[in-house]
């Protein structure tokens, strides 16, 4: 995708104030780095921004650091600490975790102006700063509002030793030393979860899994997962189906790095046994368009989260217009603007409630979901994040909060 | 005989008295219909042809007489071509005298150079010579073929050379008949230049912008567009009005609050910057909204808490009302100071939903966009980016600690418009949308310029 492909969505004056703080950069080195370059939210986002960034003279350069399985299995559970789970983290994760980063410390090329790191992996190449200098930014794609202790006492020293750090949604930040910024994520409005789809493609793929479009349809699109409460999903669609004719679809796929994910999916399809109005649907991973078509399908879209990181899929409904009803949680209400830009609800009771006053007031759906698009296009598009991540540069340095360039 | 020499004479008296009557009769029509009409190319054709016209009676006379005389044909055929050569002649240097004062007349009003009306004026010459030559030569009875082949190459030579320019001199011509602009007019194309008239000649139409570059327009270019006229000069302001854009980023300050005396000690010792980023930062967040939500504080506690008593106060702070920060802060402490003093529930926001204190950091640039008067104004008003908008209006106010908003000081202080400034100082900004406050002003200023 090229700039310009942009334009037309967001218009010219953005892609203007993207010119003008590209051309303070200018001369300026970037440096990313991450633990890979496929897989995962962090390569996706890192693969669609680099050339964005590159397009507009930006020196944005990417690598990776190296490890080995040991420490890929230390780190995994180091971040579903961070999480706030209960993974014990052992002595010998321990010493994979900094033997690999000694190894990483002492053999990877740092020559960015700027080094920006993502995630707890890399963490510990700040240890590199008082040798190199250069201005390093820590940024955290997790949700650490309540992270396990130890892991992130462990994890602590270096964070506080770069001289900024960026989260996803204000509730993970917490009192540090340096400078923290929002920066949420962002969708791609072109890519083909969110481009625009013809009715044609939306009929074949709602035919392909046997969705009779006779119906009022409430999607919810997430992995199964006990956090994404698609077990409640089911209780609340049970509910509004007492007053209101409609159907249920849970479409997603199960992680393969989670062991739970299938006992999930058997416990939700024996919830939605004998029920012909709840379609659960296991999609295969790389079915982009499929999903776009069930969320363009949709009259209504669930995100029912007990916990969430950000969840972009919210944005992603946004943006198609539609009307949204999720749960106030991790990033959710910075996208969701209670009964501006959708609903928010707390529970089963209030999912059920939320839906049936959309499907019973079309017009006030439709204003809903007509806001959702504006919000997104406003602020978690991926022009924006690019805007936001050079504001960051410019930003490094410089301690007043008025930056005349 | 006597009548070979009388009837030629009384035919050249008889046709010399007619012509000169029916040439009397003529001019005196001519004199009239000048003195009627305010063209003044009239007095010109008048003055050129009155004496060349004694000539042509007599030409007439002459060849009337040779016609009835009995000379032989061979030297009536001389003689014809004698007559038809001084014809000729007359014709071409009448031609050349009014060509000479015609394209002067047209080039001053035109505002061409000198150098334009001189090259125009020879090109005209060139070609009156040329026919008057080719005419000649073909009386005479010399070959004319080959020159004329030629000419009509020398003139797809020129064509090719000139076909871009010709064009733009016949729509000159048009703009000129028309008299639809003229120096110092302000115009806007539909294809986005703009700025004032300052220079119009026979092809090109040269226009100030607002950040002081030259726009050449080809003539034809403003013929075949949308073209606004806005009119006269504005008066210029002693100092320009220099439009600046601003991005932000939201700054995460780790402080949270879970119920309302926390919200509360907070506000009273945090930096000014959080007290901004929450009385403002939906504005521009949700512009597209009407009406906006409330400021942060008061969303929350309706929200979070639950306090839609509480709520709607807070809510009902208007910023626009404070000169300063510190008041503002001092305002929403004391609001929620003498809530929690009533003796109200205290109450708590579930886990996740406590209330994030934010701040923003800023980063202003310059944009192309520039204004020496009220009209450039309004016309880069309407073009700015929202963000730049928010800068001016709002930013500069409370957090640049300006008093007011930017445009109301440059329209006091560099143009003195007094009036305008007020009027524009006293639009509430927080109840409009960006849209709304940018369509507020544009009303304003036009409405300013219509009575100046």
């Amino acid at each position: 995708m090229q700039l310009s492909d942009y334009e037309p969505i967001v218009g010219k004056g953005s892609i203007d104030d993207l010119r003008s703080l590209a051309s303070k950069l200018s001369g300026k080195v970037i440096q990313n780095i991450n633990s890979t370059f496929t897989g995962g939210g962090v390569a996706e986002i890192l693969s669609r921004m680099i050339p964005l960034l590159s397009e507009l003279g930006v020196d944005a350069r990417w690598g990776v650091i190296k490890g080995d399985a040991d420490f890929f299995e230390a780190t995994k559970k180091l971040h579903n600490a961070l999480h706030g789970s209960d993974e014990k983290i052992s002595a010998q994760d321990i010493s994979a975790f900094q033997e690999t980063s000694r190894r990483n410390i002492k053999e990877l090329e740092l020559y960015g102006d700027i080094i920006y790191i993502h995630d707890p992996q890399p963490v510990a190449l700040i240890e590199r700063k008082k040798e190199l200098g250069k201005k390093w930014i820590w940024r955290c794609h997790i949700d650490v509002s309540r992270p396990n202790e130890t892991a992130w006492n462990f994890i602590k020293p270096w964070v506080m030793q770069y001289d900024a750090a960026v989260f996803s949604a204000p509730s993970f930040s917490t009192p540090l030393p340096m400078r923290q910024f929002l920066i949420s994520p962002s969708i791609d409005p072109l890519s083909d979860k969110n481009r625009e789809l013809g009715q044609d493609i939306i009929d074949s793929v709602l035919s392909k899994y046997g969705i009779p479009n006779d119906k009022p349809l409430i999607v919810q699109v997430s992995r199964f997962d006990y956090l994404k409460d698609p077990v409640g999903v089911i209780q609340a669609f049970k509910q509004v189906k007492r007053s209101i004719d409609c159907r249920l679809v849970l479409a997603g796929g199960t992680a393969t790095d989670d062991p739970e994910s299938g006992k999930v999916l058997a416990e939700v399809q024996d919830k939605a046994e004998g029920n012909r109005d709840i379609h659960v649907l296991l999609i295969p991973p790389r079915s982009d368009i499929e999903i776009n078509a069930m969320q363009r399908a949709a009259t209504v879209v669930v995100q029912k989260s007990l916990k969430e990181g950000f969840g972009l899929t919210v944005s992603e409904a946004l943006w198609k217009g539609k009307p949204v009803v999720a749960s106030a949680v991790g990033g959710i209400p910075l996208q969701v603007k209670n009964k501006f830009t959708g609903l928010l609800s707390h529970g089963i009771e209030g999912t059920a409630y939320a839906i049936r006053q959309l499907l019973g007031n079309p017009e006030y759906a439709k204003w809903l979901g007509q806001n959702g698009r504006e919000h997104v296009k406003q602020n978690f598009l991926i022009t924006r994040h690019v805007k936001d991540y050079m504001v960051l540069f410019l930003t490094l340095g410089r301690s007043e909060e008025v930056i005349y360039l | 005989m006597w009548s070979d020499i009388v009837i030629p004479l009384a035919v050249f008296a008889a046709g010399l008295i007619a012509t000169m009557w029916l040439r009397r009769f003529g001019y005196k029509a001519l004199d009239r219909w000048a003195k009627r009409t305010k063209w003044q190319g009239d007095e010109i054709f008048l003055q050129a042809t009155r004496v060349p016209s004694i000539l042509w009676c007599l030409i007439l006379s002459s060849a009337l007489a040779l016609a009835v005389s009995v000379v032989t044909p061979h030297w009536k055929h001389w003689a014809n071509k004698g007559l038809w050569t001084l014809l000729v002649i007359s014709l071409a240097l009448t031609a050349v005298n009014l060509v000479g004062k015609y394209i002067p007349l047209y080039g001053e009003k035109l505002k061409t150079t000198q150098r334009a009306i001189a090259m125009s004026k020879n090109a005209a010459n060139a070609v009156i010579y040329i026919a008057a030559i080719l005419i000649l030569l073909d009386i005479w009875g010399a070959p004319t073929t080959a020159i004329i082949f030629l000419i009509i190459l020398a003139a797809v030579v020129v064509l090719v050379a000139f076909r871009e320019t010709l064009p733009n001199f016949l729509a000159g011509i048009q703009l000129n008949a028309r008299g639809q602009f003229k120096v110092g007019d302000y115009i806007k194309l539909d294809t986005g230049e703009e700025g004032y008239i300052k220079e119009m000649n026979l092809t090109e139409t040269l226009i100030e912008s607002a950040d002081g570059s030259t726009i050449v327009l080809p003539n034809r270019k403003l013929i075949q567009s949308t073209v606004t006229n806005y009119g006269h000069l504005m008066k210029k302001a002693k100092e320009p009005f220099r439009f600046f854009n601003r991005v932000h980023l939201t700054e995460l300050t780790g402080l949270k609050a879970k119920n309302l005396k926390e919200l509360a000690d907070v506000l009273q010792n945090a930096p000014d910057s959080i007290i901004y980023y929450h009385t403002h930062h939906f504005l521009e967040e949700h512009h597209y909204l009407t009406p906006e939500p409330a400021n942060d504080f008061a969303v929350w506690v309706s929200d979070a808490l639950g306090d839609d008593i509480l709520g709607e106060k807070l809510a009902n702070i208007d910023a626009f009302e404070f000169s300063t920060l510190s008041a503002l802060r001092e305002r929403i402490v004391n609001v929620i100071g003498e809530h929690i003093s009533s003796g109200q529930e205290v109450r708590k926001a579930a886990e996740g939903r406590e209330f994030y204190f934010m701040k923003s950091a800023s980063v202003v640039m310059s944009t192309p966009y520039l204004a020496r008067d009220l009209r450039e104004f309004v016309e880069a008003l309407r073009k700015l980016s929202l963000g730049s908008l928010y800068f001016h209006i709002f930013e500069s106010r409370l957090r640049l600690g300006r008093v007011t908003n930017d445009f109301s000081v440059w329209m006091k202080d560099s143009l003195e418009e007094q009036e305008l400034a007020e009027a524009i100082e006293k639009v509430n900004p927080y109840t409009y949308t960006l849209e709304g406050v940018r369509s507020q002003l544009i009303t304003l200023i036009e409405k300013r310029i219509k009575c100046s």
